[in-house]
């Protein structure tokens, strides 16, 4: 059971890009205003959190103030319930927030990618199978799944990576599928396996290529995806609780009754540093996949499935519009 | 016919979805580490009887094989089995959670559709200028905001300053009240949890107008139909937002599908006995039956609805082809 | 117990701030004059209610809850003293195996039909009868009973075979539940007493009535007007459930509520400030650290070494986790009886005092010495531990486990924090199966006590594993105490052994208790009356609070 909105003509229209491959990218940042912000947004984040160790003006566990301190000029952000730095949490969280999106989106799509590719290829009973285990985690409802996964391995940064990583492959996994199906109807493909090529050599010389643009955007957006759904297994303590990445921080605050004791500065800016980022993930894959289909005549009708939130529809939604 | 054989094929892939999610659902719940029965067990001056006595009343002792069966049978019989928590029928535990979530869920996803139907016709309507980036990107960005800290933001913001309570569906301390003061009374209650989902959705409807419109916009017909004075609120309704029904019409169908589910972070934060919650809770309980009785409602909702946007999606759409 | 599923203190009201002192029994209302009658008290907890059914309930609520519905035999008083609730007097056979209760004549249920000594034997003898299926989980409060009956409508006469020391903190706890209407659910061999869901309106026999009960949200109690006790000064009270701290005390503060059971620490110069009344009372909850004990462990049998356990108190600064974890609202721990239990904690144990020094100079005489990385190494392992961390410590635990982390490191032992939710906890805790004890080293977790030690001594037989015991402590001299100061009926000897007997944990350390919880609670200026006690003054203790409360 799935809905295939997004294959019949959405394929079709995929352009040949051989040749722009390497610019690609670039060339997308170049023509449009909300992709460089976008990209802007993530470099500025991904720099802060490799910087992290040398920018945090004071240490994650030295306590520098009583609970809930104020903000005041030495300390902008005030403190948490454990008296610390808010602004040298902020930073820090930032780090294991990025990486665990990063991650979980790379096994996400690692995963997706392989089951993608097979089934596209190779069709058949392969195909047919895949799309089934495929459906099975459609249907299940995601947030319980989240909740059942990270019970089961427990809690821990390398845990919950699998956890969203198992959560989000099913989208990758469709796309590709999709877009390897159409390319391998190409010409150019039907050519090579006259001629004697192996279908590894195929896959890999004709048809990743052709998918690596949407791979690109799918892989912006999932990321956004995998950052919400971190913050939301922290909040709802199934994290780490020894890992300050901005859902603990938020986690912490929201137990430790930040807000009925008035204390915003520990409640809000967390928030706000995960809603830029998902936001700046967000403007460049949509970007990216306007300008891989700028024809998509029928893109309006191409709605995904809804995640947890359905991140993918807007993309999707995007394609046929003008800038 | 190709229309039934389209609607038979998508219903067996239904059905055996189903089958296989409560399948594999049986086997999962039951790895996880700890039980019911060591929970429930744990009583000062615990007796070794009472361990065995709970074994026993959740069928705990048979091999798993025999309890999958003996599942598969009550299901058969529309029985869902009794809850290990309360000792009560699944059944009823989970109606009147679902009687509590959806009325909530239901607002909120009215919110976010006229929310956003109205936002993407203005952003299409005034296409390129400073009121479209405003509008788009302020949809983009609620559409991102994670939902437990939307609801969060909005308690501090509204709770106290508009005495929108924040917690629970009613006052309890309301007694006898008139049927319309308890409906005011539900409905204050309602207001935020559902405003936080509304919130959170209602950007996707936005670009998907907006998109949808824009389309039509540019049609030959429309600006034959500006040039001749006809009204905007005419043009928008006549013809450009006709183009958006389909793409409106199964967003809703695949958004109520998953919906239920995605209020799991809104029952947290409100404390919303809804069946979210009564997930949550039944993870931490290992309750077995409830697990599987509300995975089952979730899992068949969704696929419901997903066969529905199919549905109207292939009939809806002519140039949709298999 | 653990906090989540805590059934029926038997907590005493050491009313420990207020009224002990001035010798009358605390905040007693004039009977005349100046007592606002009427009103109805809403409650916030973010405990709950999981079943009405008091065969099937866990939760701590439920138990509070049928304290006020249901007569028991006794209640505790404001001094720890056993005082009657349903029954006046009693007396015992010289060799301690038969018990007389005189109970209060002509007394009724809520629905009119008589409540006498008949209910109560009814009670004790359908739980025994079915004490190895529904009625499982209240055998404990019968063992030892042979039968009861009643001999007349105002006198039940219980049945022992052995003499036993807890005899009125046992029925303390007893709900007596009215036989008209439970013995229509007997079928499936009893099955039914447990499937029966007592729905709310429920046939009471204490001062309130269970009105109305939304499972999730709220409770209503009305009062009962064929309590046989004294009338209480309002008309009702409520109880609305949160699922979280925050909101409650927001409910609070915006005057949804007019009290509220808990208090996090972090809220109250809020809630002072904002004009509430805010009461802090040594409680007997307490946090531990927890080492694994079983002497059968294998893998790092250096934590089985009584220097090495003393080394690790010796570096744990309970003064600053008191201050960072709990704001200052608890007390620094010893032992696994609380002080707020009174005359059964032993009052000259004291714990070591928070010294790196000392530990590190005990670890070096044991000869681990400290590696490259600073972490010592014994029997050629490092000296790395993961502690269980159970999901009921979160938020003060985690401040509570930074701070031993960072101790620890200066001693050099590493340890790395495993959280788990409980049912996990628990597992990982008794792995292998649920009897092994073997895999795990250390844990942190809480545990609620009662006021009789009885329980909290009970969690370190070795008759508790796979049940309660979440340290695999096993010393069979230990139980032979244990068993032995259940028997002795004269206080003053239980006492000596009770104390022996937690001067030997605390010396053999299966735990290091960090420190005692206060119980906050908070109500409006309007109010006024509450007996408090350790457990809050809403408890399963006794029926005093919500019978005296009044506005003012």
């Amino acid at each position: 059971m799935s809905i295939n909105l997004s294959t019949p003509t959405a394929a079709a229209e995929v352009p040949d890009i051989r040749r722009t491959r390497g610019g690609f990218l670039w060339q997308v940042i170049k023509d449009r205003p909300s992709a460089a912000v976008g990209a802007g947004i993530l470099l500025l984040f991904i720099a802060i959190s490799l910087l992290a160790p040398y920018i945090e003006p004071f240490g994650l566990r030295t306590q520098v103030g009583p609970v809930f301190c104020r903000p005041s000029a030495k300390h902008l952000l005030g403190c948490d319930d454990g008296g610390i730095d808010m602004v040298s949490l902020l930073i820090q969280g930032g780090r294991i927030s990025l990486a665990v999106g990063f991650a979980a989106t790379l096994v996400a799509v690692i995963i997706g990618g392989g089951v993608g590719i097979l089934a596209g290829y190779f069709g058949g009973a392969t195909d047919i199978v895949l799309m089934r285990i495929t459906d099975y985690f459609l249907v299940i409802p995601d947030v319980p799944l989240m909740i059942i996964l990270a019970a089961l391995l427990g809690p821990s940064v390398r845990n919950i990576i699998l956890v969203i990583g198992i959560l989000l492959w099913t989208q990758p996994a469709r796309i590709i599928r999709a877009q390897v199906k159409s390319v391998r109807e190409r010409v150019y493909v039907k050519r090579a396996r006259s001629l004697g090529a192996s279908n590894t050599r195929i896959i890999l010389k004709h048809v990743l290529p052709q998918i690596a643009p949407l791979l690109i955007a799918n892989t912006v957006i999932t990321i956004a995806i995998a950052i919400f759904d971190e913050t939301a297994l922290d909040f709802l303590g199934l994290g780490d609780p020894s890992a300050i990445s901005w859902g603990t921080i938020l986690e912490h605050a929201f137990v430790r009754t930040a807000i009925s004791s008035g204390a915003w500065w520990a409640v809000i800016p967390e928030g706000v540093c995960v809603t830029v980022v998902i936001m700046g993930c967000y403007l460049l894959g949509q970007a990216v996949e306007d300008a891989l289909n700028p024809r998509l005549k029928v893109a309006h009708l191409s709605v995904r499935r809804f995640r947890m939130r359905p991140l993918g529809a807007l993309g999707a939604a995007l394609g046929g519009a003008r800038p | 016919m190709r229309g039934a054989d389209y609607v038979l094929k998508r219903a067996a892939f239904a059905l055996i979805t189903v089958f296989a999610a409560i399948t594999l659902n049986f086997v999962m719940f039951r790895a996880l580490p700890g039980d019911a029965v060591t929970n429930l067990s744990r009583v000062p001056k615990a007796t070794p009887e009472l361990k065995h006595a709970l074994l026993i009343q959740f069928g705990l002792d048979k091999p798993k094989w025999e309890q999958y069966l003996i599942y598969l049978k009550q299901l058969t019989h529309a029985n869902l089995g009794v809850s290990f928590d309360n000792s009560q029928p699944v059944l009823k535990n989970l109606k009147t959670d679902l009687a509590n979530t959806i009325p909530m869920v239901t607002l909120g996803t009215v919110f976010s559709i006229v929310f956003g139907i109205l936002t993407g016709i203005l952003s299409a309507w005034r296409r390129g200028t400073l009121l479209d980036q405003v509008s788009t990107n302020t949809a983009v960005a609620f559409y991102s905001m994670p939902t437990q800290w939307l609801a969060l933001m909005l308690i501090i913001l509204m709770a106290t300053r508009y005495h929108f309570p924040t917690q629970g569906i009613s006052d309890p301390f309301l007694l006898n009240p008139t049927p319309w003061a308890h409906i005011k009374d539900v409905l204050r209650h309602m207001f935020l949890p559902s405003l936080t989902l509304g919130l959170t959705l209602y950007g996707e409807y936005t670009l998907v107008v907006r998109s949808a419109m824009l389309e039509t916009l540019g049609e030959d017909y429309i600006l034959t139909a500006r040039a001749k004075g006809l009204p905007p609120s005419q043009i928008v309704r006549k013809h450009a937002l006709r183009n958006a029904m389909l793409p409106i019409a199964t967003l809703i169908a695949l958004s109520l599908g998953y919906i239920v589910a995605g209020t799991v972070l809104i029952e947290y934060v409100f404390s919303w006995p809804g069946i979210g919650r009564a997930v949550v809770e039944a993870v931490h309980n290992r309750d077995y039956p409830m697990l599987q009785g509300a995975f089952l409602i979730l899992t068949v909702s969704v696929v419901f609805f997903n066969f529905v946007a199919d549905l109207l999606y292939f009939k809806l759409d002519p140039r949709v082809t298999e | 117990m653990r906090k989540r599923h805590l059934v029926v203190g038997a907590v005493v009201l050491a009313l420990v701030a207020v009224a002990c002192g001035s010798g009358a029994t605390g905040t007693k209302t004039q009977s005349s004059g100046g007592v606002k009658e009427g009103g109805v008290f809403r409650l916030g907890t973010s405990s709950g209610i999981d079943s009405l059914n008091p065969f099937v309930a866990f939760q701590q609520d439920a138990y509070a809850a049928f304290e006020y519905i249901y007569p028991t035999l006794v209640q505790y008083d404001a001094h720890l003293n056993f005082v009657g609730d349903f029954a006046t007097s009693w007396e015992y056979s010289a060799d301690g195996k038969t018990w007389t209760f005189h109970t209060r004549p002509n007394a009724k249920w809520s629905d009119g039909q008589p409540l006498t000594a008949a209910d109560v034997a009814w009670n004790i003898n359908t739980i025994l009868k079915y004490q190895k299926g529904a009625t499982a989980n209240a055998a404990g409060y019968v063992s030892h009973i042979t039968s009861a009956e009643a001999t007349d409508p105002n006198t039940l006469v219980v049945n022992y075979d052995a003499a036993v020391a807890n005899v009125l903190s046992q029925f303390q706890q007893f709900f007596v539940i009215p036989e008209h209407i439970w013995s229509q659910h007997l079928g499936h061999g009893g099955a039914d007493l447990k499937t029966f869901d007592n729905a709310a309106p429920v046939v009471s026999g204490g001062p309130f009535i269970l009105k109305s009960f939304q499972k999730g949200q709220t409770a209503l109690f009305e009062q009962n007007p064929s309590y046989y006790g004294p009338k209480p000064h309002i008309q009702g009270f409520g109880l609305q459930f949160f699922t979280n701290d925050d909101a409650m005390i927001t409910a609070l503060k915006s005057g949804e509520l007019d009290g509220v059971e808990t208090v996090p620490p972090t809220n109250v110069k809020t809630l002072q400030d904002a004009g509430f009344v805010v009461k802090s009372v040594p409680g007997v909850e307490f946090h531990d650290l927890i080492i694994n004990s079983n002497p059968k462990k294998t893998t790092n049998v250096e934590l089985l070494d009584p220097n090495v356990k003393k080394a690790f108190e010796y570096a744990i600064d309970r003064n600053k986790i008191v201050s960072v974890a709990r704001l200052g609202f608890a007390q620094p721990g010893d032992s696994i009886v609380p002080p707020a239990t009174g005359i059964w904690h032993d009052p000259n144990l004291k714990p070591i005092p928070f010294d790196l020094n000392a530990a590190n100079q005990l670890l070096d005489q044991a000869g681990f010495a400290k590696g490259s990385d600073g972490i010592r190494v014994a029997h050629g392992h490092p000296m790395a531990y993961t502690v269980i961390f159970a999901h009921d410590e979160a938020g003060p635990g985690d401040r509570a486990f930074q701070i031993i982390q960072a101790d620890f490191q200066q001693i050099g032992v590493k340890l790395t924090q495993r959280a788990l939710d409980d049912s996990a906890a628990f597992d990982a805790i008794t792995a292998p199966g649920t009897t092994g004890y073997l895999n795990f080293d250390l844990a942190m977790w809480d545990w609620v006590p009662l006021i009789d030690p009885d329980f909290i001594l009970s969690v370190v037989t070795c008759g508790q594993y796979g049940g309660w015991s979440d340290s695999g402590y096993c010393n069979a001299q230990y139980d032979q105490w244990y068993k032995e100061q259940s028997t002795l009926t004269k206080q003053s000897d239980r006492v000596a052994l009770v104390y022996q007997m937690q001067d030997q944990i605390y010396n053999d350390r299966p735990y290091i208790v960090l420190n005692y919880d206060d119980q906050i609670e908070a109500h409006t200026k309007n109010w006024t009356g509450f007996v408090y006690s350790p457990q809050g003054s809403f408890n399963p203790l006794s029926k005093a609070t919500m019978t005296e409360i009044h506005q003012v």
